[in-house]
């Protein structure tokens, strides 16, 4: 038996496929989401890593992400919040606290002990705190957003990034430029910024250990340094974190499969 | 159709429609209207002239002009009025009521860019000293001369206890048309369960309470089964646009009770009995409580909704967070702190009158009910 998860988010698809002892047996990421060839691409790459498999040989379909609708072939849609925190419960059984930086939104999830959602937050209408503001202010850097990380560990201190409004902060960044402000102070600054939006929600779920990053932005070492500065604690990162929704949805496909 | 699906169509119509319920008013009256901005007012002075006191709590509207008299961060109700007054929507009012319970409102009376007279007035903080009976008093005082002159009437104070009465038994009738709809979640959706309250923002309340009245035994014709979906309670200032009700309709969510500005807190306080109706008017705004607006250091709120939860048996509550309302945004982590203790599920979500995408809210709404 095998079941496919699909996360379909703002900038990124993800597809995890599952065989019947929840192993990974192949997955894929597309870095463009909803609305786009994104969705497609992925499900494409996920089998082409397969020996042969087809869509049709799954048993259950579930799809998650913002664009979880669009997709015509999944058997349930189930949110985001809820595919993460299964997910990412399945990989690190002892996560209290996740923080999930996706796209275009943050959240912070508590769990209980049986890996419940028992209290959620996500960010207001505004991209500040998220992987588009990073997207952003990697652009006016001139540099990849993979690079980012490693230019933030050679930070000598971190400057004020404002962390109230992309285009501000973004100005903010140019205005440091022009300082000659050397870029991985900058980085170490936007982080920093980001983490700041990020705890802010995490604080309130009450930070019960341990703390695991899922999504996208967990991949950015920088910011995980700076959430985990910020919050004086260590936070974990989910092994592959940007495909932990897509197994969420995976894992709510194998219970559904099984249910039958 | 059924007799409840005709009142309720009846009540949705005139919800949806304020310019068309003042004009049948003026029609059938020769009077008109007079505008009462958010949140609360002496609404009895104003039904005391004969004139139909009309609510004033924004709607949706693209915003452009307002950003020339207001900062970004103004709520949206304020913006989307702000908007509309320069259009000239509110231009036929007679007059406008406007009170000043937050930092916005205290400025927004004073720029007021329609054409009708404007009467701006203060609520006072200090509620539990007898001076502020004294202070609101004066205030009201200053309300009914202003009226007078402005509408060219004489108000009596037997028109005023007259109106007092009449609004109380409306609020008498809203209460328990609010708790019938917890009992009967399947026939009142989220959306009915508005319309029919906000109908009574334009319209005489006296016609209003008849027809809920005739809905609420309507209503009590049916047999009461268990509901298959999640209860909840909201609170905020206002559940609004509709979108956000066919939300929780997708997801099967009832609404069993409210603490919004906009509803249950308008009829939550009877006008307490007496003889001298601006002292009767001035006690009611000290008996208020459980409120973002009203200043009170117990901060009854969050207790205040967790009995709710518990009297009607919901599952959780949604805290509908108005977007750059302050007084609010202050009250959450007490009342969060509140529902903690209490081991009751809550989901914020942000209000904005503007919203196109509901996608946001969708999400969050769908995890809360799979968190359920």
């Amino acid at each position: 038996m095998y079941v496919l998860g699909l996360d379909v988010g703002s900038a990124s698809s993800k597809v995890v496929i599952l065989d019947d002892d929840k192993n990974i047996v192949s997955f894929s990421t597309v870095q463009v989401g909803t609305g786009s060839t994104g969705p497609a691409r992925a499900l494409e790459e996920v089998f082409k890593k397969t020996n042969g498999l087809k869509i049709e040989d799954m048993t259950k379909i579930v799809a998650t992400g913002y664009g979880r609708y669009a997709f015509e072939k999944a058997d349930k849609q189930i949110s985001e919040i809820s595919c993460h925190a299964k997910g990412i419960f399945h990989l690190v059984p002892t996560a209290r606290t996740i923080i999930d930086i996706g796209g275009q939104d943050a959240k912070a999830i508590r769990l209980d002990s049986r890996g419940a959602v028992s209290q959620f937050f996500m960010n207001d209408k505004c991209a500040a705190g998220t992987g588009r503001f990073l997207d952003v202010m990697a652009r006016v850097l001139e540099i990849e957003i993979t690079d980012m990380a490693e230019y933030d560990s050679r930070a000598s201190e971190v400057v004020n990034v404002s962390s109230t409004c992309t285009v501000f902060a973004e100005s903010e960044v140019i205005s440091h430029l022009s300082n000659n402000i050397p870029k991985e102070n900058i980085i170490a600054g936007i982080h920093a910024s980001v983490a700041s939006k990020a705890c802010g929600l995490a604080y309130r779920t009450g930070l019960e250990d341990d703390i695991v990053m899922g999504g996208g932005v967990a991949q950015n070492a920088g910011v995980v340094r700076a959430i985990s500065r910020e919050l004086r604690r260590p936070v974990i990162v989910a092994p592959n974190p940007q495909i932990t929704g897509a197994l969420g949805a995976a894992l709510f496909a194998y219970d559904e499969a099984k249910k039958h | 159709m059924s007799k409840v699906d005709t009142i309720i169509a009846e009540l949705e119509a005139i919800s949806k429609n304020p310019k068309k319920a003042m004009d049948d008013f003026k029609a059938k009256t020769g009077k008109g209207a007079v505008g009462v901005l958010p949140v609360y007012a002496p609404e009895e002075i104003v039904y005391a002239t004969g004139y139909l006191p009309i609510g004033v709590w924004g709607g949706k509207k693209q915003i452009s002009k307002a950003a020339t008299y207001l900062p970004a961060f103004a709520c949206s109700i304020m913006q989307s009025i702000m908007e509309m007054e320069i259009d000239g929507v509110y231009d036929e009012l007679a007059a406008v009521l406007i009170s000043s319970p937050c930092d916005t409102l205290k400025c927004f009376g004073q720029k007021w860019k329609g054409k009708s007279p404007v009467i701006q007035f203060v609520h006072s903080q200090n509620r539990n000293i007898e001076a502020s009976n004294t202070f609101m008093v004066e205030e009201y005082k200053v309300i009914r001369e202003k009226l007078e002159k402005i509408l060219g009437v004489t108000i009596t104070d037997e028109a005023i206890n007259n109106a007092i009465e009449i609004y109380n038994e409306n609020r008498a009738v809203m209460r328990m048309f609010s708790d019938v709809v917890a009992m009967y979640p399947q026939i009142i959706d989220p959306i009915k369960r508005h319309a029919v309250i906000k109908a009574r923002q334009f319209m005489d309340k006296a016609e209003h309470t008849k027809m809920v009245r005739e809905l609420i035994a309507e209503i009590m014709k049916e047999a009461v089964v268990p509901y298959k979906g999640k209860k909840i309670v909201l609170t905020g200032i206002m559940a609004e646009p509709d979108e956000l009700l066919d939300v929780f309709k997708e997801f099967d969510i009832a609404v069993v009770a409210d603490d919004l500005a906009q509803e249950t807190r308008q009829f939550r306080t009877d006008v307490p009995a007496g003889t001298d109706p601006m002292e009767r008017l001035a006690k009611q705004w000290q008996n208020m409580t459980a409120c973002s607006l009203a200043t009170d250091r117990d901060k009854p709120r969050g207790q205040f909704i967790v009995d709710l939860v518990k009297k009607h048996g919901a599952d959780a509550v949604i805290i509908c967070m108005m977007k750059f309302c302050d007084p609010e945004e202050y009250d959450y982590p007490i009342m969060l702190e509140d529902f903690e203790k209490a081991n009751i599920k809550n989901l914020k979500i942000e209000i904005d009158q503007q919203s196109v995408s509901m996608e946001q809210i969708r999400t969050r709404v769908q995890s809360f009910v799979e968190m359920m």
